[in-house]
């Protein structure tokens, strides 16, 4: 039996902490369940000690522990090998793992990596500065005025030099859900590997990476209810002995003379120096918590409540709604009229709810939308229809004080 | 809501809405870009000065209300003053916004003063300062380069 919908707002504390919030901020950071600050503080309370290293109970079970998160991980994932997840800080460590530690390497002059316009900066910073630094080309999919894909270039943009594909599984800006599969598939007739940015899907929709067939997949935990400072980089089996260590240090050795450095396998050699042993014990609380829901149940309930709220906006009148994907997660960009982003974003935080104003880190998708700026509203399991009310409320009276 | 009217107060609202010398002035001499990455706010400034003195000073871009009237009382401020003088007056508007005033408040501009309201928001400290950061960054240049 999955977890009720409308009581799972009650496990989450802050708003125990904080009655009067309207969090509509989710895509940006997810709040966490009682059991994940739980797992949280029993770890440094009861057991607090590093993996890999000592030989007494407090490390072998947290080491245990530490492991089993793996398997956590890749049971969320829908990958069969646990040992195709490693440890990071994030989607954004990731990432970079994968542009300097695999793809450097193999980047020619000449080559090209493809992205597409509606990357977070995270997916498209290291790629174009990667691309600068080898002599190498960044091919960018363009987006529809719709907020799609733009998929009927893809073909020719996918080249025998293409190195790889990066892209994200749902736009952290206009909530649409790329059909990833299909795309996938068409970088794979063509011998190209392809990275997806997960970071806005993971605990939220079911993911079967293995039936993908996608070849690196990165989140992290903090946007899925789970800790900062913690992330997941998987890379297909045949990847593994590719990819290079970034950081060099303790733990992640088989052996070391002073002329070599013999490095362990993949995913260890990935993950030196103590890590954030809570974090990954948090991160597997959190997937604890998601695998009590029936993320078909969450993402429709979500889905339904970012309808409903462009239906009101739009019943409101003066806002304009970017894009209009027709396969949409919880997440809707909008500007009022005459209004700026900011100034709205500062009007809702008097009435205690919170939004994001600004670029939200996709600069080249606002860009080619021509939009400067948006207000961002993402909702998530613990938000109600009355968020929208409030939120609509705000919005017209914000729409009054401005016209006064 | 009080809160917000002081924010938005009539004077940063009047120059939200009519902004003064809002116009981008092609082959200017200088163009100063204030531009904030976070929020992506982005004014250019537009000035013709010589050694001593800013003659024109034009500006346009994009930006919140605070911001936008922030580089209109900036423009209206600045035009026409000696080098010196306009880096006096950043020093005073900024120190105003940062809570350390260099005078008293009756000493103060109503342009000025209509800022105040952003003490009680301190994450929009950045849109009031954006386009006076930009403008003391040069004006210090120039006067260090001068003597
Ligand atoms: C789609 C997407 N990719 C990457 C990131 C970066 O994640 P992090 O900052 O946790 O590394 C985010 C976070 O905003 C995101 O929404």
């Amino acid at each position: 039996m999955a977890l009720p919908l409308h009581t799972i707002k009650d496990q989450f504390p802050i708003f125990k902490n904080r009655p009067e919030l309207v969090y509509l901020d989710s895509a940006a950071t997810s709040h966490k369940p009682d059991s994940v600050i739980l797992a949280l503080n029993d770890f440094s309370e009861k057991e607090n000690a590093s993996v890999h290293r000592g030989l007494y109970d407090l490390s072998t079970d947290a080491t245990r522990r530490f492991e089993n998160v793996r398997k956590k991980v890749s049971d969320l994932l829908g990958v069969s090998n646990p040992s195709s997840i490693a440890f990071t800080k994030g989607t954004t460590e990731s990432i970079n793992l994968i542009a300097h530690g695999l793809i450097r390497k193999k980047l020619k002059l000449g080559d090209t990596i493809a992205v597409t316009a509606m990357e977070h900066h995270a997916n498209f910073i290291p790629w174009q500065q990667l691309c600068h630094q080898r002599g190498a080309l960044l091919n960018i999919l363009p987006v529809t005025k719709n907020g799609e894909l733009n998929l009927s270039g893809i073909d020719s943009m996918l080249g025998p030099r293409t190195r790889l594909l990066c892209l994200t599984h749902i736009s952290n800006v206009l909530g649409t859900i790329n059909p990833i599969e299909e795309i996938i598939s068409i970088a794979h007739r063509k011998k190209i590997p392809v990275l997806i940015d997960a970071a806005q899907s993971t605990g939220h929709y079911p993911m079967m990476v293995d039936s993908w067939d996608a070849d690196f997949v990165v989140f992290s935990a903090h946007k899925m209810f789970g800790p900062f400072g913690t992330g997941v980089l998987y890379a297909k089996q045949e990847f593994a002995p590719y990819i290079e260590p970034l950081n060099f240090g303790g733990g992640a050795i088989r052996n070391v003379t002073t002329e070599h450095t013999e490095f362990l396998d993949y995913p260890y050699k990935l993950e030196p120096g103590t890590p954030h042993v809570a974090g990954v014990i948090g991160l597997g609380a959190a997937i604890d918590f998601i695998q009590q829901l029936d993320l078909a149940e969450t993402s429709l309930f979500t889905r339904n409540l970012t309808q409903k709220f462009k239906a009101r906006l739009h019943e409101l009148g003066g806002a304009r709604i970017l894009g209009q994907p027709s396969n949409f997660g919880s997440i809707v960009s909008f500007q009022m009229e005459n209004i700026h982003p900011h100034d709205v974003a500062s009007f809702l935080a008097q009435a205690n709810i919170a939004v994001r104003a600004g670029h939200h880190c996709a600069q080249p998708l606002l860009e080619s939308m021509g939009v400067p700026a948006t207000v961002r509203v993402s909702f998530s399991i613990y938000n109600t229809e009355q968020d929208i009310d409030k939120t609509i409320d705000a919005l017209a009276a914000l729409k009054r004080f401005w016209s006064r | 809501m009080s809160d917000l009217k002081t924010l938005y107060s009539d004077i940063i609202r009047h120059h939200n809405e009519s902004p003064f010398h809002f116009e981008k002035i092609e082959h200017a001499p200088v163009v100063l870009r204030a531009n904030n990455p976070v929020c992506g706010d982005r004014f250019d400034l537009f000035l013709t000065a010589d050694q001593k003195r800013i003659s024109a000073l034009h500006f346009h871009g994009f930006g919140c209300a605070i911001s936008k009237a922030s580089a209109s009382v900036l423009v209206k401020s600045l035009e026409g003053r000696s080098l010196h003088e306009a880096n006096n007056i950043c020093n005073e508007f900024i120190h105003f916004i940062d809570n350390k005033p260099l005078h008293a408040p009756q000493e103060l501009t109503d342009d000025f003063k209509a800022f105040s309201g952003v003490h009680n928001f301190p994450e929009r400290r950045d849109c009031a300062i954006l386009p006076w950061s930009a403008m003391k960054t040069y004006l210090e240049s120039k006067l260090g380069r001068n003597n």
